[in-house]
């Protein structure tokens, strides 16, 4: 049998049990005892097995399979749970994630056959039976016999069919009532010389995949003849709403064995029934009547097999995807009509030869247009966001290792996993976070005995919460550590020569803390250790200023420090001030904009020799663009356009030459030859063709 | 055709005028030859990076061939082209060139190398060899090495 059309399938569902057994697994660590949880482990596992198996990645199968023998043995009560065990299992999950990795690289599983992982779990299995029989050959037993089993339970199912048939038959019947339509096309087959049979299919109640199931069953029949009816109906099959059993009707010229048959060779299937199907009372009636019906029994087949296939994946590799909801598709295809629509509506205006009346109809249309673009926008966007859950949920187990590892007690509470991020964002967020959930496991936490002696709860805590704010996402990693010692930060930056002792005693707390973002800083080992931060911070930084974000700190020493995370909600397009330096054009994003100002050139002040004015009470450095980006200044005004953009808490005003208007921009990278000068967050396209840069607020604040 | 009878080390190139040289480019690499146009230019970039175009939608930065190879700096005229290069596995980018001249076939045997003394990483240079024309001597482009950002690496 061809896989490979499911191999997308097999991975999503190898990933979700993956993260099920992590998850549980952390949990019954703690609960050594808890039954629920074993039995969610223990079903996880063993679909994960039969998954691989049926993929045919021996080699995953062969762990999975050990570690499930354990996991039965546990669940049976003949071994306890022992935190020796729990190490090697999850070392078993990094090896299948390995596996799945190497399946998502290049198709198959790799060479890696993980000895010493299936080793150590046969070592714990015997340890944990007082020395039992040797366990691998009891496995290897148990799996010969699991397939007698399996072949056995095929004949005795065949065998079954006969007894039971009687039983089953009537209540078939009642399964399956045909449409008048249904009942037609079963006669017109008759007629044709075709069989029709019903069959009431039942899936072991092991099966955890059991649409997936279904669908091989229903994939095997289209081989064979026309499914025309089911109960449930296909949707519900693919939605998994149905029980261990289904029922279908088929069109077919093979003989009921040879369905029956087809229906036994899908792994999994119990138990099939099967009977003919009577010919119903109607007359075969006109032709129009009956292709109506075939085309019913076509889109049911396609609806039920659009959905895998559509999923399939041509090559091994596979392609990035995103589950999107139905109601947002149908949103986007409403929108597209109506954008339909209002082109249609622009052809008959310029069809129309009376110019008046145009100009009106004109501009109506275009308002039109507009309105139906943003709503556009919005659909793309919401249909291309994705729940931070999916990056976070792999950080529990990332503590528990690094509690393990750095000997430290500690606990992560997260929050506001539902909060949703554009799919780019999720992608690249997941490394920083991850970094910075280290950092404050390793540096933030003190140790036990340091917590035990300052008065602070042994256990050290680590909170990640997310939640949306305006147009921004933020994400803020917090620790109850030792927070971040300035001093010694400040002390340490003047030894390494990063500023001057005079400037150091004019920097403020927060301009110190900012040098832990300073590359150099991150390389420099001893600082981390004394200020206990410092490590890689600036790739922190440099990955979430490319999405479009940025970072701040907030420490209180001896009570702890927050990483504060801010990352746009969309990307790809944005509101943004058009501007205007001597010919060229740029744009600054309306997200950092707070006024805009005329500022008469008297007003200027000159603060460390820096220009600065006075508004509304506080005091602004200018910058003037124009020297920024090396563009000749023309100066003959008496008066200052300054739009005043912000960063976090700082503000500067920016000086320009002329202010063209508000427009929304969709941003484009201006690739990576060019030496990227930070100043440039990208560039857009006019509407008139020509290129303008977007300026980066966040380097000029 | 003749070409399919001649031996398999036979390339085709694209041969550019620069300044009063004769550029040959291989033309696997080409994606696209267009017009001059306006060029946006991006401020505080390697100064041989004339800024970006718009190529349908696409954003590509655009190089000076003369600024990179130390040449008098670029006169547009109505021959001057915008070559779209698009290296192995890296993105898309433009040179300027003074004219297009032609498309020719150099066999790998007409081809001299160019041999750099030891302490010059090859990656970094701007020829590979030197083609022999009928008469004429022609330069073979590396690309590679055009792109490549020595002092970038550096860092």
């Amino acid at each position: 049998m061809d896989v490979s059309q499911y191999l997308e399938i097999f991975i999503e569902e190898t990933k979700e049990h993956l993260q099920v057994l992590n998850e549980q697994l952390l949990v019954l660590e703690k609960e050594p005892e808890n039954e629920d949880t074993i039995n969610e482990i223990f079903r996880a596992a063993h679909s994960l097995k039969g998954m691989a198996g049926t993929m045919g990645y021996k080699r995953m199968q062969r762990l999975t399979h050990d570690m499930e023998n354990v996991f039965s043995e546990i669940r049976s009560n003949k071994m306890k749970v022992v935190p020796k065990l729990v190490d090697v299992l999850f070392k078993g999950l990094d090896a299948l994630e390995g596996y799945l990795d190497a399946i998502l690289d290049s198709g198959n599983e790799g060479e890696n056959d993980n000895e010493d992982i299936i080793n150590d779990l046969n070592q714990i299995l015997e340890e944990g039976l007082n020395g039992g029989a040797p366990k691998k050959e009891e496995a290897k037993t148990e799996e010969v016999k699991t397939e007698a089993v399996k072949t056995e339970g095929a004949q005795a199912s065949a065998c079954a069919v006969a007894t039971e048939e009687k039983k089953e038959v009537s209540y078939e019947l009642k399964g399956l009532t045909f449409a008048e339509h249904e009942n037609k096309a079963i006669a017109k087959a008759k007629a044709e010389k075709f069989n029709v049979f019903q069959a009431t299919v039942y899936i072991q109640d092991s099966c955890i995949l059991k649409s997936a199931r279904a669908f091989l069953v229903f994939k095997s029949l289209e081989e064979a003849g026309t499914v025309i009816k089911s109960e449930p109906s296909t949707q519900d099959i693919e939605d998994e709403k149905f029980d261990l059993q289904f029922s279908l009707a088929i069109i077919t010229k093979e003989s009921m064995e040879q369905i029956q048959k087809r229906i036994l060779n899908v792994s999994e299937i119990a138990e099939c029934v099967i009977g003919e199907v009577a010919t119903p009372e109607v007359a075969v009636e006109d032709n129009s009547q009956q292709t109506v019906t075939k085309e019913n029994v076509k889109e049911e087949n396609n609806s039920q097999a659009n959905k895998p296939s559509s999923q399939a994946a041509s090559k091994p590799v596979v392609n990035r995807s995103v589950r999107v909801d139905i109601e947002k598709l149908d949103d986007l295809m409403n929108l597209v009509s109506e954008l339909i629509i209002a082109k249609n509506g622009l052809v008959s205006i310029n069809s129309n030869k009376d110019h008046k009346e145009n100009q009106s109809g004109f501009n109506e249309q275009i308002e039109y247009i507009e309105q139906i673009t943003t709503s556009l926008h919005q659909s793309v966007m919401k249909v291309r966001m994705v729940p931070i859950e999916s990056v976070v949920n792999r950080f529990p187990r990332l503590i528990r290792d690094l509690s393990k590892k750095l000997d430290k007690k500690m606990e992560l509470y997260m929050s506001g996993e539902e909060t949703e991020l554009d799919r780019t964002v999720i992608d690249e967020i997941g490394d920083p976070l991850m970094h910075l959930l280290r950092n404050a496991a390793d540096h933030g936490l003190e140790s036990n005995e340091e917590r035990v002696r300052l008065g602070k709860p042994e256990t050290g805590s680590i909170f990640l919460n997310a939640f949306q704010e305006g147009n921004n996402v933020v994400i803020e990693v917090k620790d109850d550590g030792a927070g971040i010692n300035v001093e010694k930060v400040r002390n340490k930056a003047i030894e390494k020569g990063t500023i001057t002792k005079e400037q150091a005693e004019t920097m403020s707390d927060s301009d110190i803390i900012d040098l832990l973002f300073r590359p150099s800083f991150s390389t420099a080992e001893k600082i981390s250790d004394v200020s206990g931060r410092g490590v890689g911070l600036d790739v922190v930084k440099t990955k979430i200023e490319s999405l479009g974000g940025d970072i701040e700190v907030e420490t209180a020493l001896g009570q702890g420090t927050s990483f504060i995370i801010r990352l746009p909600l969309t990307l790809a397009i944005i509101q943004a001030l058009m501007v205007e330096l001597g010919t060229e054009k740029y744009a600054i994003p309306l997200g950092n904009i707070n006024t805009i100002e005329d500022i008469p050139k008297s007003d200027i002040k000159y603060v460390q020799s820096r220009e600065c004015i006075h508004l509304r009470g506080s005091v602004i450095p200018l910058v003037r663009l124009c020297d920024v980006l090396d563009i000749e200044r023309e100066e003959n005004e008496e008066n200052l356009t300054v739009v005043i953009v912000s960063k976090g808490d700082k503000q500067a005003g920016l000086v320009v030459d002329n202010l063209i208007g508000q427009q929304e921009i969709v941003i484009k990278s201006i690739g990576k030859y060019i030496n990227n000068v930070k100043m440039i967050s990208g560039a857009t396209i006019l509407g008139d063709g020509e290129v303008a840069l977007i300026l980066d607020v966040n380097t000029l604040v | 055709m003749n070409e399919n009878n001649e031996t398999k080390d036979t390339k085709q190139y694209i041969v550019v005028k620069l300044q009063n040289e004769f550029y040959a480019i291989d033309i696997k690499y080409i994606n696209n030859i267009v017009k001059m146009q306006r060029i946006t230019r991006v401020p505080k970039a390697q100064k041989y990076f004339k800024g970006v175009i718009n190529l349908r939608g696409e954003i590509i930065p655009v190089m000076s061939l003369r600024i990179r190879f130390d040449l008098e700096a670029d006169e547009f005229t109505n021959k001057s082209r915008i070559l779209i290069i698009k290296p192995d596995n890296q993105g898309v980018f433009g040179i300027i060139v003074d004219e297009v001249k032609e498309v020719v076939n150099i066999s790998d045997e007409e081809i001299d190398k160019v041999s750099y003394d030891g302490n010059v990483d090859e990656k970094v240079q701007f020829i590979t060899g030197v083609g022999r024309l009928g008469d004429n001597l022609v330069s073979i482009m590396n690309i590679v090495g055009v792109i490549t950002d020595k002092d970038k690496d550096k860092e």
